[in-house]
């Protein structure tokens, strides 16, 4: 499972002012904790800017927060404490995180497997299920440069997937993909969930998160400003969906 | 290490596996330089031939004919020597006009007492009119010579009559050495070009490249440090800038001899008897410069790359350091400049007169050596400042960029700035360019006026940035009045440190037996100056300017990133190199260690500006007036020390530097503890 404790970034930022450039910091993600454990999908929802990302980045060791502290247990329950270790158990995917294009999925999945301190046997074994599974043995010889969206956003997936992390991070992952696409990887975080893995999502689709998700956090302005099951939220706003619960809050935080 | 090598690897074929790589690598060395070393030769022979085809005109008044003759006679008989068709044209004086027009050359004769006149019109911009011009030299000259063989022996004398005294010069310097001088500056600026070509674009590529095309989040996601990363991508370009350079040279050198024996049969003859001997004992050398000036070069481009957010960005980066690398590689192609000490310091350009000196045979194993370890240094030095730059998040996700705050309109600068670290690698890199080149240039003049300059510099750059910034001056030099146990605590351990630098410097003078001449004649032209003179400059200025800069911009400003040590250990380094002599290197870090610890430890820039101005007014004292100095303090002027002396040394060091350092300490403590209290 993971918890981050009071987590905060602080970014700089320049604002216009006439024809003066002001520097000035702010907070990008302001004391957030959060925790998410076992067999559990947790999504994060927020509006554009509202420090979703940032957040997620420090969860998955990418940025290193101001202030606060990430901690994560293996399945056995005991801390991680080396960063690459952590590293190694977090499967993390977002937009940012593109593939070699001069590599073929087949070559990607060796190289993570050498990361990952496989041998050779395992690679190869671990190489063919992942890609059988994702359906993916037409295209696994190709240069991934050479692939449709919905083959990268699969052949991202199997890049998670090499390292059997216990906590997937993924930011937006259905963002831009058709419905098939986009199915395939809701199933595969009902997959995770089964298997006991924990996961974590940030998305803007408010239908998807009502079904998916066990518990939300709502973000705004880097705080999170309303948490509890899909249920609960509803109920605290009075509201019949998701969408409209959303409206709630956030009309409410601008106030 | 396993890590590092997986990584490499995936770089390298990330590298190869793009097509413009290979343009790069193969395509233009292989290709494109024999090519267009071809076509030029081919170019020029087939000029050559047209000229030797071509009939050239040559026009006189038809009157001047008897004058002609015998020049028409002349040529007729070396007509092969000289390769030139002339057709010589007698026109009447009405033609005259035309006929000078459409000439090449145009001749005309007048007939004076001591001989005949002859004036040649040519143009010498035109081509053909100034070959025709010089046949026609040629052509005189015999005629002349043969005019003056007549004379003598009519006269009945002997050539010796002409020659009373012949003279032959005798040329010691082998083929090799010939060849390798007039070779070797072109051969290093070639190299050193060719690590760059080779550096340049896997730089762009994997580091600028990886950004823009998203695969960096993903390298990020990876069980790896940011250190191993950085230091794959390092490995994989110098390979990549290794093998480039190697791939060029070999295919350069192909071409040059495979012309050199197909065209010029003579040539070939000399250049066979280069004994490839000679040259193989140098090639350890020449392959220990080719490796750490491709670490060098390589991990400057990436330092730059590294800044950029896109590729076309990165070549904007690039072009400056392209011109710089490129001038520096020149440094061999000046004929007079050669590898000394100094110049092994100055990076790239070393290399490129060590690569002249070897291939000229010339190989000074000392030099080399410093030229070597001295390129490896730096490149490890900006190695470590590319780590830490890649460790940087601000660099990473393209936050912006705030290692240098200097280059920000003054009325954004926030007040009480502090100069980040790109801020003092600039002032630094500006001072000891000012120093080097317009102090230096005002020295050639004036030894003293250069010196004071240099002084004035150093004053004004801390005084002036520090402005700028708007720092908190008092703070950041640490102005404060300091105590009187402070300054005792100061003088104790600065007596300390002056023991135990005279103990390293007397063993460095026997290790070391660079000549310190130099550095001798700058001060014998300095104390020619009356005596307070001297002292203004020599002892009060660096104290007040060389304190400002060192202790109070570098060190206050490396102290609000880095743990104490470090800073004061980073400051004292670049005192030491500031002072461009390899034998003073050590002492000179030892003495800024002193005065850092001081300062910091003192809580005021006063006490180190007090011990440095004690420690250059002893020396000028011991210059100007040794025997007494010598009296006084009997230490200061030994050669060597005995074994009982050294003793007595090294229990004044120790003693003296542990009573001063703990004086200073309980002092130092209640002096941050005032200054944070009135702040």
């Amino acid at each position: 499972m993971i918890e981050a404790v009071n987590l905060s970034k602080k970014f700089e930022r320049s604002i216009k002012q006439g024809r003066k450039n002001i520097k000035e910091e702010f907070l990008a993600v302001d004391q957030v904790s959060l925790s998410a454990g076992e067999g559990e999908i947790v999504g994060i929802l927020g509006p554009n800017g509202a420090g979703k990302t940032t957040l997620l980045r420090m969860l998955g060791m990418l940025m290193t927060p101001t202030v606060g502290e990430v901690k994560l247990t293996d399945a056995s329950g005991r801390f991680i404490e080396e960063v690459t270790e952590k590293k190694r158990a977090i499967g993390y995917l977002s937009g940012n995180t593109r593939l070699y294009q001069r590599f073929s999925i087949r070559e990607y999945l060796r190289f993570l497997g050498q990361l990952y301190d496989y041998s050779e046997q395992e690679i190869a074994d671990r190489t063919e299920e992942i890609i059988k599974v994702l359906n993916m043995e037409t295209f696994a010889d190709n240069y991934i440069g050479k692939l449709s969206t919905g083959q990268t956003q699969r052949a991202s997936i199997a890049r998670c997937l090499m390292a059997d992390p216990q906590l997937y991070i993924l930011d937006e992952p259905t963002l831009g993909l058709d419905i098939l696409s986009a199915d395939a990887i809701i199933s595969f975080m009902k997959e995770q969930k089964e298997k006991g893995k924990t996961v974590l999502y940030s998305t803007h689709y408010l239908e998807e998160a009502e079904v998916l998700c066990d518990r939300i956090y709502m973000i705004c302005d880097g705080r999170i400003v309303a948490q509890g099951t899909p249920q609960q939220l509803k109920e605290q706003t009075g509201s019949m969906s998701l969408r409209e619960a959303f409206h709630v809050i956030y009309n409410s935080e601008k106030k | 290490m396993k890590k590092i090598g997986i990584l490499v690897k995936k770089e390298i074929m990330e590298i190869l596996r793009d097509k413009k790589t290979l343009i790069i690598m193969v395509v233009v060395p292989v290709l494109l330089y024999p090519l267009i070393i071809i076509a030029m030769t081919v170019g020029m022979s087939m000029m050559m031939q047209a000229q030797e085809e071509k009939t050239y005109t040559i026009g006189y008044r038809s009157q001047d004919q008897e004058y002609v003759l015998p020049l028409e006679e002349i040529y007729g008989k070396n007509q092969e020597e000289l390769e030139c068709k002339l057709d010589f044209q007698g026109v009447p004086e009405s033609d005259e006009e035309t006929a000078r027009e459409e000439a090449d050359v145009w001749l005309s004769f007048s007939k004076e007492s001591d001989g005949v006149h002859i004036k040649a019109d040519y143009h010498s911009t035109n081509q053909d009119s100034s070959y025709a011009e010089g046949a026609l030299n040629d052509i005189v000259d015999l005629y002349s010579e043969k005019l003056l063989a007549e004379n003598l022996e009519a006269q009945g004398l002997s050539e010796n009559f002409l020659h009373p005294v012949t003279y032959e010069a005798s040329d010691s310097a082998t083929m090799s050495e010939t060849v390798g001088m007039s070779m070797g500056g072109a051969i290093g600026m070639l190299l050193i070009t060719m690590i760059l070509m080779g550096a340049f674009y896997p730089a762009v590529d994997i580091t600028t490249g990886e950004k823009e095309r998203g695969t960096l989040e993903t390298l990020l996601t990876l069980p790896v440090t940011n250190f191993q990363m950085i230091m794959s991508k390092y490995i994989a370009v110098s390979l990549f800038a290794c093998v480039t350079a190697v791939i060029s040279l070999i295919s350069l050198s192909g071409v040059v001899f495979f012309m050199m024996s197909g065209m010029m049969k003579e040539l070939a003859g000399e250049m066979g008897q280069i004994s490839v001997a000679g040259y193989l004992g140098c090639i350890p050398v020449l392959l220990a410069a080719m490796i750490t000036t491709t670490m060098l070069i390589t991990a400057i481009c990436m330092c730059f790359c590294i800044f950029a957010k896109s590729t076309k960005e990165a070549n904007n980066y690039i072009t400056p350091v392209m011109l710089v690398v490129m001038f520096a590689s020149m440094a061999g192609m000046i004929p007079t400049v050669e590898l000394n000490y100094k110049l092994a310091l100055v990076p790239l350009v070393n290399v490129s007169l060590l690569i002249k000196q070897v291939l000229s045979q010339q190989l000074d194993l000392a030099l080399a050596g410093i030229t070597i370890v001295v390129n490896m240094a730096y490149g490890v030095i900006v190695i470590w400042i590319l780590a830490k730059m890649y460790d940087s998040e601000d660099i990473l996700f393209s936050d912006g960029f705030r290692s240098f705050r200097i280059f920000q309109k003054r009325s954004d600068i926030k007040k009480g700035t502090v100069p980040a670290t790109g801020d003092l690698l600039i002032c630094m890199v500006v001072i000891l360019l000012a120093m080097i080149y317009i102090g230096g240039m005002i020295g050639s003049y004036d030894v003293f006026a250069g010196t004071v300059f240099n002084q004035i510099f150093i004053f004004a750059t801390p005084v002036l940035v520090t402005w700028y910034m708007k720092s908190d001056q008092p703070r950041l030099f640490s102005i404060h009045r300091p105590k009187f146990k402070a300054v005792a605590g100061s003088v104790i351990f600065y007596i300390g440190m002056f023991s135990f630098i005279l103990i390293v410097s007397t063993i460095l003078s026997q290790i070391f037996t660079e000549s310190t001449q130099n550095v001798a004649a700058t001060f014998e032209e300095i104390m020619k100056q009356p005596f307070a003179l001297i002292i203004l400059v020599v002892a009060v200025m660096p104290a007040i300017g060389e304190e400002l800069l060192f202790r109070g911009l570098l060190l206050g400003s490396l102290r609000a990133k880095y743990r104490v040590g470090l800073s004061i250990v980073i400051s004292s380094v670049v005192f030491g190199f500031f002072h461009m002599s390899l034998v003073k290197l050590i002492p000179t870090t030892l003495l800024g260690v002193c005065f850092a610890v001081v300062v910091t430890k003192g809580g005021s820039i006063f006490l180190s500006m007090l011990l440095h101005f004690t420690n250059n007014l002893i020396s000028v004292l011991s210059m100007k007036y040794p025997e007494k100095t010598g009296e006084l303090f009997p230490f200061m002027m030994k050669e060597s020390f005995s074994e009982a002396e050294i003793v007595v040394l090294v229990v004044v060091a120790v003693v003296c530097t542990t009573v001063g350092y703990w004086i200073l300490r309980g002092n130092g403590q209640t002096m941050t503890d005032n200054n944070e209290g009135t702040e």
